[in-house]
């Protein structure tokens, strides 16, 4: 059974045309399924929870980037985690702006979304780790005070910028192709004067006094923090048009 | 692998750079190329390739498969097979390795020793080249 999640900005009128064109596109293809909407319910875990207890067969983000990380954030590291392994997928069927995550497993708009939750390619992917937060796409950091610490070096940038920690992300535009299947953790700085930094790390720490760590632009995380990988943590309906192999 | 000249366009695919603007600390130590255009103190090594930019400060003992130096460096250098001193190098060290070019305008405080057979004609043109230099 595939069980929907809408998140809860969908209830606005704006949605209306994209969430009506996704649920016939649903019925065409015999994909119908339980909806649950997020904006009804107070406890998102434990619906969630239930679901795969239930024996959903794929759980289905219907939303952006932060309707995937809540429906992550009641799955990984709880009792139904092993029911979920062995036994759910997890669809996406992005609406609206903030999509990166859909569109780095090449599902560009919710038809194409239903298309590829119909065709099933799976992939096992990598999730960051940020202390206690998973993440999918990113994290980041103001570059100038923050040191990172690797066990046998630490490295320290001298100018103001951005760190990036990604796990998957695809942006041509700044020469970023991350692999979620590497067990590493893409690190770039990039500093004022154009100064470019890149790195493939594993685990380390993360400190800086006085800026926090975003993560996937949602979850802002205090420092010092440790930050790693966890490889195939999740297995995920992709497209053939994904950014990784 | 790359050619016999100080470009960096031969690293364009190196996984590890380390920027302008970064101080790293500590034995720093890789699989695949690294590209250094900033600070670092401690240790480099890497069983591939290193290029150190000609803004970079590196005060450590270096080892790699080729190294092609523009920059300072600090300390002792071991390349087990190619290295290129670009003409802005200034080197405090002593050096090994397999094959060896010196561009006008590289200063060496240090030793150089030829690793191998091969490279004996290497070690010989460099003296020439002190030589002629003194």
């Amino acid at each position: 059974m595939h069980v929907y999640i809408y998140d809860d900005y969908l209830n606005k009128s704006k949605y209306n045309k994209s969430v009506n064109r996704m649920e016939i596109r649903l019925t065409d293809l015999g994909l119908n399924g339980k909806i649950i909407r997020l904006g009804g319910i107070k406890n998102i875990k434990g619906t969630i929870q239930n679901e795969i207890k239930l024996g959903a067969k794929t759980i289905v983000a219907v939303g952006n980037n932060q309707t995937v990380n809540k429906i992550i954030g009641a799955i990984i590291d709880t009792d139904i985690y092993g029911d979920f392994q062995k036994k759910t997928l997890l669809g996406i069927i992005p609406i609206g702006s903030d999509n990166s995550i859909a569109a780095s497993f090449g599902i560009k708009n919710e038809e194409d979304a239903c298309n590829i939750l119909l065709a099933r390619r799976i992939e096992k992917i990598d999730l960051g780790l940020v202390g206690d937060y998973y993440f999918l796409n990113e994290a980041s950091i103001e570059s100038y005070g923050t040191n990172i610490n690797l066990e046998d070096y630490s490295l320290e940038p001298e100018e103001k910028g951005t760190i990036r920690i990604i796990n998957l992300l695809s942006d041509k535009i700044n020469n970023i192709n991350s692999n979620p299947h590497d067990g590493l953790l893409d690190v770039i700085i990039n500093t004022r004067k154009k100064s470019q930094t890149i790195l493939k790390l594993d685990k380390f720490n993360i400190v800086n006094k006085n800026e926090q760590l975003l993560v996937d632009g949602v979850i802002s995380v205090k420092t010092p923090v440790d930050i790693s990988v966890v490889r195939d943590r999740v297995s995920v309906i992709v497209g053939k048009d994904r950014s990784f192999q | 692998m790359f050619n016999r000249d100080n470009k960096l366009e031969k690293f364009k695919d190196a996984e590890t750079i380390i920027g302008a603007s970064i101080k790293v600390k500590g034995n720093f130590h890789g699989q695949g190329n690294i590209v250094i255009e900033g600070m670092l103190e401690g240790s480099l090594k890497t069983d591939a390739n290193i290029f150190i930019g000609e803004k970079a400060r590196v005060v450590a003992n270096v080892e790699a498969k080729d190294l092609v130096v523009n920059g300072e460096i600090k300390g002792n250098i071991k390349v087990k097979s190619y290295l290129s001193l670009g003409g802005t190098a200034k080197i405090n060290g002593d050096i090994q390795y397999g094959e060896l070019s010196i561009e006008k305008g590289a200063t060496v405080n240090g030793q150089l020793t030829a690793v191998n057979d091969i490279s004996k004609k290497d070690n010989r043109e460099v003296e020439n080249i002190k030589t002629i230099e003194e």
